[in-house]
């Protein structure tokens, strides 16, 4: 086996930014994952939450705002080579529609969804599809209402036929649609709307960039807003596309159902990683490690006994809130973060491992996304933007 | 190792849809409910009550649920055990039973004079006249024309240097009868890096075939016979090795998963896939580097049993480093998927599958196609009219 510039462990969104920033440097990828990753489960939009009055420990006082700006920089490289075309910046949140008609504000937004112009639009056309679970125009409509209380909605229903088969999700839906889109657009010309409407639709214009969305765009005056919507979700699967074109044009080398068992080390080198099949083990030599395997959701990290969490590769220290009081908040939806989210690997500003004492551990091994602890990433709303922007740094270092 | 018995890891599954987001059928379909509905679900229910999911069949077992699942949940196994089950109650279909018994069928054609030459027209002839498709095998494919003589046959007559290292071959049932020449270019690149070559005739099918059509008591028997013979070899300290990535992940993994045994698990760590064993023999400094360049351009299709063995692409790795630009055609599943595209009523959903390699490759950017899955071969040649070889043939090349 040839020894790799870089590995990768780990396949969602820091797994697949970490190795598409190295790879753009020139340097010879490789990357290991266990699972799919969650992109085909996200909203595809990026929250950074907030990057102004942080503890010192938090991820952001390690990965730094230059490298915030960077990777957002690099994110928008990827997505446009995908034709996914991506608004926003970090210093201004643009909101985007969910399924259930609230708003929610992130960083970065796929283009299709931003719905920042709604203030601006005259009418609001909610269109539900016949057939299609988990996406009820008329709730949506009764809470979007709230924030627009003085617009005009017209809720319409568009039958794509769709019935018959299984039960359509938002991917059936856009995978149905993918080359087939004119009867869509038919229907969308026929609600009538003017430019100065919006119709909001659940995400079903395609599956790989926006290749969907604009053969019927370009028929409709009005904007057509995409909303967020249950899993598997096309905004994710889009993005996770476009990350893989970008790796596969690079020659990154991408490899799937391996899953890391350990490391070799030398002193403070990693020198490579055991990938553990069905049968045997397998060497892979690199000269750095990227660890993104994600927390407890992902088994980047795992907790057999309370109060022991542990990260199953390399077994570094991993950092947690001691005392079971302060594990969990029992109000779910209060303004207080969850203890047990914060726990996670502890880092130096290279992103390389420390123990309590603040040692160390291995000088080429860097830790992005949800391994890194410190923060709950869920409530604070950053864990997108702590993926892309450890993951950039922890490639360009 | 028991807990990679696949009914125990239905348990993990959180329900995520990771598996559906990646599943080619459902991209292709949507008659199918998913691997997460059927696998996980409804195969931890109907052991319990009698209910048949009748979209169970349209999974093709290509096995892309499990390399996206996050949580170790052997999906297309828990599918084929499903299949079974409903194969207890309900007869099976005339080609589902000839489809599967690929072997059986081969075997007696051989003992009739001429039968292999007759059979082969006999094919073209039924095809034309729409045999096959009354047959319910989809009559716009060819069936795989049989070798004059099958590989385990012609065996005896290849030359071979004596040594004490040697290597079993498991030829699988295409090799063995349709593509004889992949196992001599095996035994050449073998005999090149100071390897004999045996063959073991008491070998029978892996069982591929026989566990996607839900035969599993004969696929188990097919099991039980070739661990026997895998253990056998293992205590002469002799590897069994396969240019075959379905029937190496059927004997690494597959059994393990079906039916559970310590001894499926233990047979299997003496089954290499070829490119992997001679990798291993790079490692330990041991292979024949002697190659003459290989100035090709090979588009690359790695089949979806080859991915799932989390072995790396060591055929990529030692084809590059004798010299050939090897390029990956990425392109997902090829949609043949063993015998499912053979059926008529899959035959349409495999194409479709497939369309997106087959545009690939029409590009013909490239000197060959290379594959290790005899079946992927056939379906992209049947895309495309362009044949692709086995990797090893390419390899074979490069030792004079």
């Amino acid at each position: 086996m040839k020894t790799s510039d870089v590995i990768v462990i780990g396949g969602g969104l820091a797994g697949l930014m970490a190795a598409s920033v190295a790879a753009s440097r020139k340097q010879k990828v490789t990357v290991l994952t266990y699972g799919s990753g969650s992109l085909p489960l996200a909203s595809g939009a990026i929250d950074f939450g907030s990057l102004e009055n942080l503890p010192a420990h938090h991820p952001y006082k390690k990965i730094g705002l230059k490298a915030c700006d960077e990777a957002a920089k690099f994110f928008y490289e990827v997505t446009e080579q995908a034709n996914l075309p991506y608004v926003g910046k970090l210093s201004a949140l643009l909101p985007i529609v969910t399924a259930v008609g609230t708003l929610k504000y992130s960083a970065l937004v796929p283009e299709s969804m931003n719905a920042s112009n709604l203030a601006n639009k005259k009418k609001f056309f909610i269109v539900g599809i016949n057939g299609l679970k988990d996406f009820y125009a008329s709730m949506l409509a009764n809470n979007l209402k709230k924030y627009f209380p003085n617009k005009t909605f017209e809720i319409a229903k568009i039958d794509l036929h769709l019935l018959g088969g299984r039960d359509i999700t938002c991917m059936d839906a856009a995978q149905l649609l993918t080359d087939n889109e004119q009867p869509f657009a038919n229907e969308l010309k026929a609600l009538k709307a003017s430019k100065d409407d919006a119709i909001i639709i659940p995400p079903i214009l395609g599956v790989a960039g926006d290749f969907s969305r604009d053969v019927v765009q370009t028929q409709i005056r009005a904007q057509i807003i995409e909303t967020t919507c249950l899993p598997p979700s096309p905004p994710g699967i889009r993005l996770q596309r476009a990350f893989m074109k970008y790796l596969q044009a690079s020659g990154v080398r991408f490899f799937e159902n391996s899953k890391v068992v350990r490391g070799i080390t030398d002193g403070k080198k990693v020198t490579g990683v055991i990938v553990e099949n069905a049968v045997r083990e397998k060497i892979f030599p690199a000269r750095k490690i990227i660890l993104a395997t994600g927390g407890f959701y992902s088994g980047g990290l795992t907790m057999r006994d309370f109060d022991q969490p542990r990260e199953p590769i390399f077994d570094l220290p991993v950092f947690f809130p001691t005392g079971a009081e302060n594990w969990s908040n029992m109000q779910l939806f209060s303004d207080k973060p969850q203890g047990f989210s914060t726990t996670g690997i502890l880092t130096n500003d290279k992103l390389n491992p420390i123990d309590a004492d603040g040692n160390v551990l291995f000088d080429n091994l860097h830790v992005v996304g949800a391994n890194l602890g410190g923060c709950d990433k869920i409530f604070e709303r950053s864990a997108g933007g702590i993926a892309i922007a450890s993951a950039y740094k922890g490639a360009t270092l | 190792m028991s807990d990679t018995k696949a009914i125990f890891t239905g348990d993990r599954c959180l329900s995520c849809t990771s598996c559906m987001a990646n599943c080619p059928v459902m991209a292709a379909i949507k008659d199918y409910r998913g691997p997460k509905l059927v696998g996980p679900a409804h195969g931890r229910m109907h052991f319990s009550q009698e209910d048949i999911e009748e979209s169970l069949n349209y999974c093709s077992n290509c096995k892309s649920c499990d390399r996206a699942c996050p949580s170790g949940v052997a999906i297309s196994t828990l599918n084929m055990l499903q299949r079974a089950e409903y194969y207890k109650k309900h007869e099976h279909l005339r080609s589902e039973d000839m489809l599967a018994h690929g072997e059986r069928m081969a075997n007696l054609i051989r003992k009739i004079p001429f039968g292999a030459t007759f059979s082969n027209l006999g094919m073209s002839i039924g095809k034309a006249l729409g045999v096959f498709s009354a047959l319910g095998i989809a009559g716009e494919r060819n069936m795989p024309a049989y070798a004059a003589t099958p590989f385990k046959d012609a065996f005896n007559s290849i030359k071979q240097p004596a040594s004490a290292k040697k290597v079993v071959l498991f030829t699988g049932c295409y090799i063995n009868d349709n593509e004889p020449h992949v196992g001599n270019a095996f035994v050449k690149v073998m005999n090149a890096n100071g390897y004999e070559v045996l063959i073991d005739k008491q070998f029978k099918c892996c069982g591929s075939p026989l566990v996607v059509t839900g035969y599993l008591d004969e696929a188990r028997q097919h099991a039980d016979n070739n661990i026997a013979r895998i253990l056998d070899w293992k205590q002469k300290n002799i590897p069994v090795v396969t240019p075959c990535t379905s029937c190496s992940l059927m004997l690494k993994e597959e059994y393990h998963e079906l039916f559970g045994e310590d001894k499926f698990h233990e047979a299997a760590t003496n089954v290499y896939d070829a490119f992997e064993f001679l990798e291993m023999l790079q490692e330990r400094g041991e292979f024949n580097d002697n190659l003459k360049p290989l100035n090709q351009r090979l588009l690359y299709h790695v089949p979806c049993h080859l991915k799932s063995q989390a072995i790396g692409l060591p055929a990529q790795d030692i084809l590059e480093e004798a010299g050939a630009n090897v390029n990956l055609a990425d392109s997902g599943c090829c949609g043949i998927s063993g015998n499912y595209g053979f059926r008529k009523e899959k035959y349409e959903i495999s194409m479709k599958i497939g369309a997106k390699l087959f545009a690939r490759v029409k590009q013909h950017d490239f000197d060959k196609v290379i594959c290790d899955c005899g079946t992927c071969r056939m379906q992209i040649h049947h895309g495309t009219d362009i044949k692709p070889v086995h990797p090893i043939e390419i390899l074979a090349q490069a030792y004079q």
